[in-house]
């Protein structure tokens, strides 16, 4: 079937797309819910900024990656400095690259889950006895669960094709940060790689077709207000 | 000291303003207004759901908010039971999470109220597994109360809890209600713009209007006041008198309001179980002397003690121990010579009296 090479590829992807959407998953579920519940001053420019990575050019994603979390960046630097670890050209930078990438499509999801959610269902919460955090926790969240895990979702399939950025700050190392996309691309520059290419490109289409279908389905069933 | 000090000095970006201060000492309060006069943002600010500019709200001595001393509660501090006009059950939880829900968090102490009493006493425990949207808006509402009441608050604030039912499951909540009360003994702050409401259960009736106040008192007192109260729904007043006692006979039906036997048509599902009569102002008779050869059976004697016009129709408020409106044309108030002192006499045919 597939090639040590190939499975390395597949096994690679899942890998960084699955950690991108979970490191992001907290970081989305904030923002989601800061952009649902909050007025504050610049939530324009907070808004602008979360949808960056869906218009720029994602090599230009990569590039402020890169400069970020190169040894000599100010990120990368702290990094380097305090745990000793060099994250640019490993699979980290990757899945780094992924979430940012990814970012903004998982907010979206989880801004909308938590708009459907009675903001007053927390006052009543309050009114028990809870705390914000108590609230958000055994009220919001709860409620908001089909929206969160559907984002997740897409955020995981946003990752598994994520190019640009990933060959900026990741690189194309074999084994290391080749992921499905890297590997389709240096197949297909192969003369002897077409069978590869398609076998790679099967799979994705498969992948991203499944993952597409479950948030989907979360979603529609979030929208019906299944309990 | 009271046991609710309220001011409260606020302004929305809408340009609403509100701007009052009242006290309430009764157990059971009537907070009492047109829509949009401000009730629900009194709430609100009660419960520390909305901090207002300047305000000051004290339960018992105890301060939850003094904007001066830079004092706000945060409501899960305030120990304020809540109960919202549309119930707003937590959709994921059974009625017996909605329930549970706050008495973990209760304020450790003697617990007043038990779980297995709420259910008891509000009959919610065929309801214990079903979730919120199996449950017809009066279940909603009593479990929303039995979920406020087990936090064990010490004011029970309810904003048009009944606003959303048809009439004779609000009185059945509000029976509910007053058991509820008189078995945990919580004071209550009901906001309504229900007269019905006010006369049956409130001891004491605080009007807004326009985010005023506009005045303070017993039902009787503040239901008669001129300005608003008439006008506050465009159906006018209502009569809905308590009741101390009521006689069944076989073919008739004696209803006793302070030494005064009004004779009531038999009917209804529980006759047994009401504690009001009410009736049109429109079938109340006016008499200024002593009438005899008519068929109404009731002739109740009393003193006029307001006046209103109301559109083309004028109502004239009798007190026979509690107020009786009456409805009457212009004319006939010219004609009678009709003014406030006036001994009347109040015709009523006992089939236009009914029991609630």
């Amino acid at each position: 079937m597939l090639t040590i090479e190939e499975w390395t590829a597949l096994r690679l992807s899942l890998q960084v797309a699955a950690c991108a959407a979970l490191a992001a998953m907290p970081f989305a579920i904030a923002a989601g819910y800061a952009l649902a519940r909050w007025q504050f001053p610049g939530k324009w420019l907070a808004e602008t900024t979360l949808h960056l990575p869906l218009v720029l050019p994602p090599v230009v994603v990569g590039f402020v990656l890169l400069t970020l979390l190169a040894p000599h960046g100010p990120l990368g630097a702290v990094l380097l400095r305090c745990l000793g670890v060099k994250l640019v050209f490993t699979w980290v930078a990757a899945a780094i690259a992924a979430a940012v990438m990814s970012f903004p499509l998982a907010v979206r999801a989880m801004r909308l889950a938590f708009q459907a959610v009675d903001p007053r269902l927390e006052m009543a919460a309050r009114s028990l006895g809870a705390t914000p955090w108590r609230a958000f926790f055994t009220v919001s969240l709860p409620l908001a669960r089909r929206g969160v895990i559907a984002g997740t979702i897409l955020a995981f399939a946003r990752s598994l094709g994520e190019f640009g950025a990933t060959i900026m700050v990741a690189g194309n190392i074999e084994g290391q940060t080749r992921t499905l996309p890297l590997a389709i691309y240096s197949f297909a520059d192969r003369p002897d790689g077409a069978s590869a290419v398609w076998r790679l490109v099967a799979i994705s289409i498969l992948l991203a077709c499944a993952a597409l279908a479950v948030s989907e389905w979360m979603e529609r069933r979030a929208n019906d207000g299944a309990p | 000291m009271a046991l609710l000090e309220f001011q409260c000095r606020h302004r929305f970006a809408g340009g609403f303003e509100l701007d009052l201060a009242f006290e309430s000492d009764q157990h059971f309060t009537a907070l009492f207004g047109p829509s949009g006069s401000g009730k629900t943002t009194i709430l609100h600010v009660i419960a520390g759901l909305l901090r207002p500019q300047a305000g000051v709200v004290r339960l018992s001595g105890r301060a939850l908010l003094e904007t001066h001393a830079r004092l706000c509660r945060p409501p899960e501090q305030r120990n304020i039971g809540f109960v919202f006009q549309d119930a707003l059950l937590f959709p994921h939880l059974t009625v017996e999470g909605n329930l549970r829900y706050g008495i973990a968090r209760a304020e450790k102490k003697p617990r007043r109220v038990e779980f297995s009493r709420v259910v008891e006493v509000l009959e919610i425990g065929p309801l214990l597994k079903r979730t919120p949207h199996n449950l017809s808006g009066g279940e909603k509402q009593r479990v929303a109360l039995g979920r406020a009441l087990l936090r064990n608050p010490q004011l029970l604030v309810m904003d048009e809890p009944l606003a959303a039912l048809d009439d004779s499951l609000r009185a059945r909540i509000l029976s509910y209600l007053e058991s509820a009360v008189a078995e945990w003994q919580v004071p209550v702050l009901y906001v309504t713009h229900s007269q019905a409401e006010v006369r049956r259960a409130a001891r004491w009736v605080i009007v807004v209007s326009s985010g005023r106040l506009v005045g303070a008192g017993t039902p009787d007192e503040a239901l008669t006041q001129p300005v608003p109260l008439a006008w506050t729904n465009s159906t006018g007043p209502v009569n809905l008198l308590r009741i101390d006692r009521l006689d069944m006979a076989e073919d008739r039906c004696v209803a006793h309001i302070g030494g005064k036997a009004i004779i009531v048509s038999a009917g209804g599902p529980q006759p047994q179980a009401a504690s009001f009569i009410q009736f049109r102002p429109a079938d109340v008779m006016l008499s200024r002397g002593d009438v005899c050869g008519v068929s109404a059976r009731n002739h109740l004697q009393g003193q006029v003690c307001r006046i209103l016009t109301l559109e083309s129709s004028v109502f004239v408020a009798i007190d026979i121990g509690q107020i009786l409106w009456a409805e009457i044309t212009q004319q006939a108030l010219t004609e009678l010579q009709l003014a406030v002192g006036c001994q009347v006499t109040c015709l009523l045919k006992a089939h236009s009296v009914g029991l609630a």
